[in-house]
C-alpha cells in the first residue's frame, strides 16, 4: 500500500503539473480538494482519466470521482480494490 | 477621445522587455517560460497548468500591469482585455491530438482540451486580476497594427471602460511572439497611442 | 444627441433545424427538435445525440454552384449557406455599399476536414491548409467577392455573439456602413472528443434547466446578420427587420471552463445590455437562454437570472434543444431565432424539460407560448468567462 501510495502521489504531481510541490508535501490522509493542493474540477476529470489508463479503472461520471478522490490514501485503497491493470 | 500607451511589455524566445528596458532572466535547465516565472518572483501555482500561449500571454501581462494593478482581489469593470494572433491555439491542439492519436492508447486530456481555444489567455488574465470588463480575441494573418489600433478604440466605445489591455500573443512551433500594450483614456502620462507608435514599440 | 439605431436588415441562418428562416421557424413552431442520431460525422462515439445539418458537402457545393474540385471544407460551406440568405434579404446582391465588413465567429475552422485527411497527409496537404480559422473566413469572403474589411473572432461559445458587438461598435465608430456579423462551426471529432472529456455530454437528448440534466448535445450551423444605421438602411431602400437595441461584453473571471456560482460574469453581461438599451429588466419579453443543459451553466445562468429580474422574471427558454449547442455559430444562431420569436410573437418551447430545479425560483417554458413582445434578450457564454448578452427589439 505505501509503494502505491507514493507513486500516486509522483503520477498525480506530474499529471497536474504540480510543479512546486514533491511527495514529502502531500499528506495522503489530507483532503484532495478544497483546501491544500487546490485542484478544481478539471484536476478532478484528468485524475478521472488517470485512473483508466494507469489502473484499467473506468468511472462514468464525475460525480463518481468525488467520493473516491477524497485523499490519497482513499484512491489508493480503491484502485488496490478495482485494478485491472 | 485621447488615448495613451501607459506600459508595454513584449516576450520573445530570448528577450523579456518591459517598457523599453530588457529584464534580466536567470537561465536554468528549466524552461524559458518557467526561469521568466521565477526570475520575475511570481506565486501562482496555477501557472504550470497553463498551455504556452497561456503562460507567454500571462507572463507579459504580470510585467504589463505590474504598476497599474496592486489590488488583485477587487472585480475591475473598467478595464477590457483584447488580443490577436495568427496561429490560434495551434500549439496546444497539437498536443491534445496526440492524446487522441493512438486507438490503442486512447485518453483525450481534459486538462489540455480546455486550452484548444486561443481566448482562454484572456480568461487567465482575467482570473488573475479579476478583470470583468470585454474580453475578445482575434484570428489574423499577420500582426497588423492598424487593425489593432482599430479594434482598441472600438473597445472605448463602452463609457465604462478606462483602460484596455491589447496585443499580439502568438505562439507556434516553439517560436514567441508576444507584445501586450496598456491603453488609458484618462489622459495619463504616456504614449500617445497610434498606428506608427504601435510600430515602434514592438520592434 | 440620442445616437442613430443600429437595425438588422438581413438574416441568414443553417442548423440541424435545416436551411433558412421558414425551415427554422417551422421546426419551432411545431417542436421538431434537430438533434439525433449522428449522420454525416464519422467518430466511434456515435452514440452521442448530435444537431446536424441535414446536408453533405457535397450537396451544399451543388446548390452554391461551387466546382466540386474545389478544396473548401465543412465550416465556410455552412457559412455561405446562411450568409446567401442574409444578402438576397439585404439587397447587397443587388448593389454593394462602400464600406463593409465580414466579422466571423469559428473556432474549428477546418478542423473536420484535417482530421479525416491528415494520416493521408501527402495526397491531401491543400485540405491541411485550409485548416485555420481565418482560412474560413476568407473562403466565405472569397464567394462574395470580398469585403473591405473581414476578420475572425475566436473566443469560443460567444464568438458569433462578440462578432454582432464589434460590427455594432464598427458601424456606431462609423467606420464601416455596414456590418454583416455572426459565426459558423461544423461538427468534429476533435471537440467532440473534447467535450466528451470534459464529461459535459449527454448520451440522450439534452434538458436545458432540468434538475436531472446531465449535459450538453453538440450541433453544427451557421447565421449571419446584416446590420446597418437607420439612414443608411433608408438611403438603401431595403427593409429593416428589428433593432439591436443594446449589447454587453464582460469576462466572469472565475475558472478557463466553468462559470461562477453566483454567474457575477452572467449577472454583468444581462446588467449592462439593459443599461446599454436604456431598459429596464420589466420590459424585456422573453429570454433566450444560453442554457446547454449542463449542471454548472443552467445553474450559473438561473441564477444570474433571478439576480437580475428579481420578481418579475420574462418567459425564459433554452433552444439548444432543438439546434443543439452551436458552439462559435450559437450566438447568430439563437439571435435569429429570438428574433424570429419576436417578430412572429411566440416563445420557443424549452425542450425536454420536467423537474424544476430546486434552487431557481423560476422554470423554463416547457410549450411553444403565444405572446406579443416588443424586446427580447439572448445570452451567449463562452470557455474563458466571456459573457455575452443581446437585446433586439421590434421598430415601432
Amino acid at each position: 500500500m505505501d509503494a502505491l501510495i507514493l507513486e500516486l502521489k509522483k503520477e498525480i504531481i506530474e499529471v497536474l503539473n504540480l510543479e512546486e510541490i514533491t511527495p514529502e508535501d502531500i499528506d495522503e490522509n489530507a483532503p484532495l480538494f478544497g483546501e491544500g493542493l487546490g485542484l478544481d474540477s478539471i484536476d478532478a476529470l484528468e485524475l478521472i482519466v488517470l485512473m483508466e489508463k494507469n489502473y484499467g479503472i473506468k468511472l462514468n461520471n464525475a460525480s463518481e470521482g468525488r467520493d473516491i478522490f477524497k485523499s490519497v490514501r482513499i484512491m489508493a485503497e480503491y484502485i488496490e480494490k478495482h485494478r485491472t491493470k | 477621445m485621447e488615448l495613451n500607451v501607459i506600459s508595454y511589455s513584449k516576450i520573445t524566445n530570448n528577450k523579456v522587455i518591459y517598457k523599453g528596458n530588457e529584464v534580466s532572466i536567470q537561465r536554468t535547465e528549466s524552461s524559458w517560460f518557467h526561469d521568466i516565472y521565477r526570475s520575475l518572483k511570481l506565486s501562482y501555482p496555477k501557472f504550470f497548468k497553463m498551455d504556452h500561449l497561456s503562460k507567454a500571454g500571462f507572463l507579459a501581462s504580470e510585467l504589463l500591469l505590474q504598476e497599474e494593478i496592486t489590488d488583485r482581489e477587487t472585480p475591475k469593470k473598467d478595464i477590457a482585455i483584447l488580443l490577436m494572433n495568427r496561429s490560434a491555439s495551434l500549439d496546444d491542439d497539437r498536443m491534445y491530438q496526440k492524446t487522441i492519436q493512438d486507438k490503442e492508447n486512447y485518453f483525450p486530456s481534459p486538462a489540455v482540451f480546455v486550452y484548444t481555444l486561443p481566448n482562454i489567455v484572456t480568461g487567465e488574465i482575467a482570473i488573475r486580476n479579476k478583470i470583468m470588463g470585454e474580453t475578445s480575441f482575434f484570428v489574423s494573418e499577420t500582426f497588423s497594427p492598424k487593425q489593432l489600433y482599430q479594434l482598441s478604440v472600438t473597445a472605448f466605445t463602452d463609457p465604462d471602460i478606462k483602460r484596455v489591455i491589447c496585443g499580439w500573443t502568438d505562439y507556434e512551433l516553439n517560436n514567441c511572439d508576444v507584445f501586450l500594450l496598456l491603453l488609458s483614456n484618462e489622459n495619463k502620462e504616456g504614449i500617445p497611442f497610434t498606428i506608427n507608435n504601435i510600430n515602434n514599440l514592438y520592434k | 444627441m440620442m445616437s442613430e439605431r443600429i437595425l438588422v436588415t438581413g438574416m441568414g441562418i443553417i442548423s440541424g433545424l435545416g436551411y433558412g428562416k421558414q425551415a427554422t421557424l417551422d421546426a419551432l413552431c411545431s417542436k421538431h427538435s434537430g438533434i439525433g442520431k449522428m449522420k454525416y460525422l464519422q467518430t466511434i462515439h456515435n452514440y452521442y445525440p448530435v444537431s446536424e445539418v441535414p446536408m453533405s458537402d457535397a450537396e451544399m457545393m451543388d446548390s452554391l454552384g461551387i466546382s466540386s474540385q474545389t478544396i473548401i471544407t465543412r465550416t465556410p460551406l455552412l457559412g455561405i449557406m446562411a450568409l446567401k440568405e442574409a444578402f438576397i434579404e439585404a439587397y447587397l446582391d443587388k448593389e454593394r455599399p462602400r464600406r463593409i465588413a465580414f466579422i466571423n465567429g469559428t473556432t474549428v475552422g477546418g478542423m473536420e476536414k484535417s482530421e479525416q485527411y491528415y494520416p493521408d497527409f501527402q495526397n491531401t496537404e491543400a485540405y491541411i491548409a485550409a485548416h485555420d480559422c481565418g482560412t474560413s473566413c476568407e473562403a466565405i469572403a472569397e464567394y462574395f467577392d470580398g469585403f473591405d474589411m473581414i476578420t475572425t473572432i475566436s473566443t469560443a461559445c460567444s464568438s458569433a455573439a462578440n462578432a454582432i458587438i464589434l460590427g455594432a461598435n464598427l458601424l456606431k465608430t462609423g467606420r464601416v456602413d455596414v456590418a454583416i456579423v455572426g459565426g459558423t462551426e461544423c461538427l468534429s471529432k476533435f471537440h467532440l472528443n473534447g467535450f466528451s472529456t470534459l464529461m459535459i455530454l449527454d448520451k440522450e437528448a439534452c434538458k436545458p434547466f432540468d434538475a436531472k440534466r446531465v449535459g450538453l448535445n453538440l450541433g453544427e450551423g451557421a447565421a449571419y446578420l446584416v446590420l446597418e444605421k437607420e439612414q443608411h438602411a433608408k438611403q438603401r431602400g431595403v427593409q429593416p427587420i428589428c433593432i439591436l437595441s443594446g449589447y454587453a461584453n464582460t469576462c466572469d473571471a472565475y475558472h478557463q471552463t466553468a462559470s461562477s456560482p453566483d454567474g457575477q460574469g452572467a449577472y454583468l453581461a444581462m446588467h449592462n445590455a439593459l443599461e446599454d438599451a436604456h431598459l429596464h429588466p420589466h420590459d424585456i419579453d422573453y429570454i433566450n437562454a444560453h442554457g446547454t443543459g449542463t449542471q454548472n451553466n443552467d445553474l450559473s445562468e438561473g441564477t444570474a437570472i433571478m439576480r437580475v429580474f428579481n420578481d418579475n422574471i420574462p418567459p425564459v427558454s433554452s433552444t439548444k434543444s432543438f439546434t443543439g449547442h452551436t458552439t462559435s455559430a450559437a450566438g447568430s444562431v439563437e439571435s435569429i431565432i429570438s428574433i424570429l420569436a419576436l417578430l412572429h410573437n411566440f416563445i420557443p418551447a424549452n425542450l425536454n424539460f420536467n423537474n424544476p430545479m430546486p434552487e431557481l425560483s423560476f422554470c423554463p417554458v416547457k410549450d411553444t407560448l403565444t405572446k406579443k413582445m416588443q424586446h427580447v434578450l439572448t445570452n451567449s457564454f463562452g470557455f474563458g468567462g466571456n459573457d455575452s448578452a443581446c437585446i433586439f427589439s421590434k421598430i415601432d
